[in-house]
């Protein structure tokens, strides 16, 4: 079946569609292939096309573990940081939901005095620097108490979430019509098996790619983190920047990076099956 | 929820004034000589953990701290928290926002630092205050201001360091370059036998780019060794109310000319502009791979590391560049004034300051002992000799005959702000404009 259908698009492509699938791959992939290589190099140095002294040929020399020995091991914290992010993002990917779901199906359905201006006010966070918000949060937390909290530092990536999560649930809420919804109770449904049964799996095409999106800005915001964080939180991000700020890699950092990628790259594939399966799949019945 | 996390935070505030009159009480105290030892060991139990904000670039001192410094204060009933960060100025405005904001408890115990950042921490008032000399370790160090040797000890970049930091290594501005591809008698000793060398090999050197303190100091021997008196760093360990603009401005000309009529010669200079590297990790880079021959950067053992860790090329050596003004320093600890954890971290600064660790952090990162060697018994300097990593191509005395002291840090922010106008900026006002200027903006 798979073949089958590979034939059939394969059939479809012209040459001149393949070389342009090509070149995205190549994009895509292309930047991964130098990091894997440095992540197990030891001396690798221009114009050589591969490292001279590979990481496996020092490993018994060195003093202090090297390149992937250093990753694995505690002393990197690459764990803690993994496991904080991942929950950082998954309580801020909740918070933002539960607040943007509510507020989108207003901005979509109903019209006020004020609207468009209210629209405009949500972006803002999106203007401000992240410094001016870092510093002015920290100054309220300290007295709050929340400075150096993951309540704190979830508050704080609430702050550039919403604004993105709200525009796409709207637009996700514009796109479902009434007519649906009023189907359902005209066909006797209450407003709980509406809401369950018809408006969410219609939404959740939008909802898990605004939920992905919020996930992955969450998992990449440095300087709010550090400074709400005030630096004791180690999430991916700030590893990995106290790691690179030099501007070159090494192969620690090299596969410190590759670790970085893997959160959103789990996610974007179990969110790929989870559209596909969940929405279509019981969502409409057949 | 967040109810919930209101009254804790509450909670926590009352709690926190509760325990910021005890650690007030508890500073005067140790500063007044009041406290002994073990009462402080006893409280730094109770407090029972030590926030250190360190810069977390290099794995091999990741390493370190985790591996030997960890286990040493577990030992001592302290539980040691290394917070890794991306550059110190980030700590020290941790520590001036959380004082700014009124907290008089902050997060920070102490922060690894020389220089500007602690320049600034001390003319915000935000120093623990004079610590050092009262640690048992002490000892260690040379504090008679008679001996000119305790000078790394008493001042910092020229400031005073009243005792509010204590010397945690000692480092040398050191070049090295690469022996694959520069003979020996081609390697350049002075500023003019540099030009001479990129005459004939354009493009082959960069420096690190100011205001990068490593960039800073490159452009600081190049004004010490043309400094047109022929006095070299002598004039330069004033402040800068001690130096007014113009003598200022006529001393640092010659060096500030020099570096301007080097930028066609440096890296990618052909291609229009000269190309600064951010930082040393980016310079080594360039050095790794042959894209410049040279490598000046602070690290008296950075080419013995560099070669354990993979980062220098294999035929690197060190030598003497120059002559006469290879800037020496140090590098500190300082406790803030609004350490959660006093008591912790002055056994975290006394351990630190002991030869067991600056033997073991002399072997396992390269970084150079901040104690003073002669200060120590014999088995303390035969520890200490021992776990050298080694020097490559050049040996102590030779370095020791070559050495000069940091610039003041007052004048440091006025070189480093006349390098900015003048070389990257290219102004065309006179060096003396510029120079006063500068100071105008310090006095602000």
């Amino acid at each position: 079946m798979a073949k089958k259908f590979n034939i059939a698009l394969s059939s479809r492509l012209s040459p001149f569609q393949k070389f342009y699938l090509l070149v995205i791959a190549g994009f895509i992939l292309g930047p991964f292939i130098p990091l894997v290589i440095q992540s197990f190099a030891f001396r690798w140095a221009w114009p050589d096309l591969l490292p001279g002294t590979w990481w496996l040929e020092q490993r018994e020399k060195a003093m202090a573990p090297l390149a992937w020995d250093y990753v694995l091991s505690p002393y990197s914290r690459v764990w803690e940081a993994t496991v904080n992010t991942v929950f950082i993002g998954t309580i801020v990917t909740a918070i933002c939901l539960a607040i943007c779901l509510p507020a989108a199906r207003v901005l979509a359905r109903e019209k006020f005095r004020g609207k468009s201006a209210f629209e405009f006010f949500l972006s803002l966070p999106l203007i401000v620097p992240e410094a001016a918000i870092g510093i002015a949060l920290l100054m309220m937390f300290i007295r709050l108490g929340l400075a150096g909290s993951y309540v704190g530092i979830i508050l704080a990536h609430l702050i550039p979430t919403i604004p993105y999560m709200v525009r796409m649930l709207t637009a996700v809420y514009q796109g479902l019509g009434r007519d649906f919804e009023e189907q359902a109770m005209i066909l006797g449904a209450n407003r709980w098996q509406v809401l369950r049964l018809v408006t969410l799996p219609m939404l959740l095409p939008g909802v898990v790619a605004g939920a992905l999106f919020t996930f992955l800005v969450s998992t990449n915001i440095f300087l709010l983190t550090f400074f709400l964080g005030q630096g004791q939180i180690v999430t991916l991000p700030t590893l990995l920047f106290s790691k690179i700020a030099g501007g070159t890699l090494d192969a620690s950092a090299a596969g410190i990076t590759l670790i970085v990628t893997l959160p959103g790259i789990i996610l974007l594939i179990i969110s790929e099956r989870f559209i596909k399966e969940e929405a279509f799949g019981k969502g409409f019945g057949n | 929820m967040k109810i919930t996390a209101i009254y804790t935070s509450l909670l926590a505030l009352v709690a926190a004034g509760a325990v910021n009159a005890d650690t007030a009480q508890f500073r005067e105290a140790f500063l007044a000589g009041e406290v002994d030892w073990a009462a402080v060991e006893a409280r730094a139990k109770d407090e029972g953990s030590v926030n250190l904000y360190y810069w977390g670039g290099s794995d091999l001192l990741n390493v370190w701290m985790d591996r030997v410094v960890a286990p040493a204060l577990e030992g001592q009933g302290v539980e040691l928290n290394p917070v890794r960060i991306t550059s110190t100025k980030d700590a020290v405005d941790l520590v001036l926002a959380e004082q700014n904001a009124g907290a008089s408890e902050g997060s920070v115990d102490m922060i690894w630092l020389n220089g500007e950042n602690f320049a600034t921490l001390k003319r915000q008032d935000a120093l623990f205050g004079s610590f050092a000399p009262l640690l048992p370790n002490a000892a260690n160090l040379e504090w008679n201001p008679e001996d000119e040797r305790s000078v790394l000890n008493l001042r910092d970049f020229g400031v005073e360091t009243g005792g509010a930091e204590v010397p945690w290594s000692g480092e040398q501005y050191v070049c090295a370059y690469n022996s694959d591809r520069v003979a020996a008698e081609n390697v350049p000793s002075t500023f003019e036998a540099l030009r001479s060398y990129l005459e004939e090999n354009p493009g082959k050197f960069t420096y690190i780019k100011p205001p990068h303190y490593i960039g800073n100091t490159f452009v600081q021997e190049a004004i010490y060794a043309l400094n047109p008196d022929g006095t070299g760093a002598e004039p330069f360990q004033q402040s800068s109310d001690q130096i007014p603009a113009a003598e200022l401005a006529r001393l640092i000309t010659p060096g500030m000319e020099y570096l301007r009529d080097l930028e066609p010669l440096l890296l990618d200079a052909a291609g229009g502009s000269p190309r600064y590297p951010e930082d040393n990790a980016a310079l080594d880079g360039l050095f790794l791979n042959g894209e410049v021959d040279f490598s000046c950067t602070f690290g008296l053992y950075s080419v013995a590391t560099g070669l354990a860790t993979g980062s220098y090329p294999e035929a690197a050596q060190q030598f003497v560049f120059p002559e006469g003004h290879m800037i020496k320093n140090k590098n500190y600890l300082a406790i803030p004034v609004n350490a959660p954890h006093p008591a912790a971290s002055l056994v975290l600064a006394n351990w630190m300051t002991s030869v067991e660790a600056q033997a073991s952090k002399l072997q396992q990162t390269g970084m150079p002992s901040g104690i003073d060697i002669w200060k120590l018994d014999e088995a303390g300097a035969k520890a200490i000799a021992e776990a050298s990593p080694g020097l490559v191509g050049v040996d102590q005395a030779t370095l020791d005959a070559n050495a000069a002291p940091d610039t003041n840090a007052t004048l440091v922010d006025v070189i480093e702000a006349t390098w900015l106008e003048y070389i990257e900026r290219d102004s065309s006002d006179p060096i003396e404009t510029i120079v006063t200027r500068a100071y105008e903006n310090l006095t602000k």
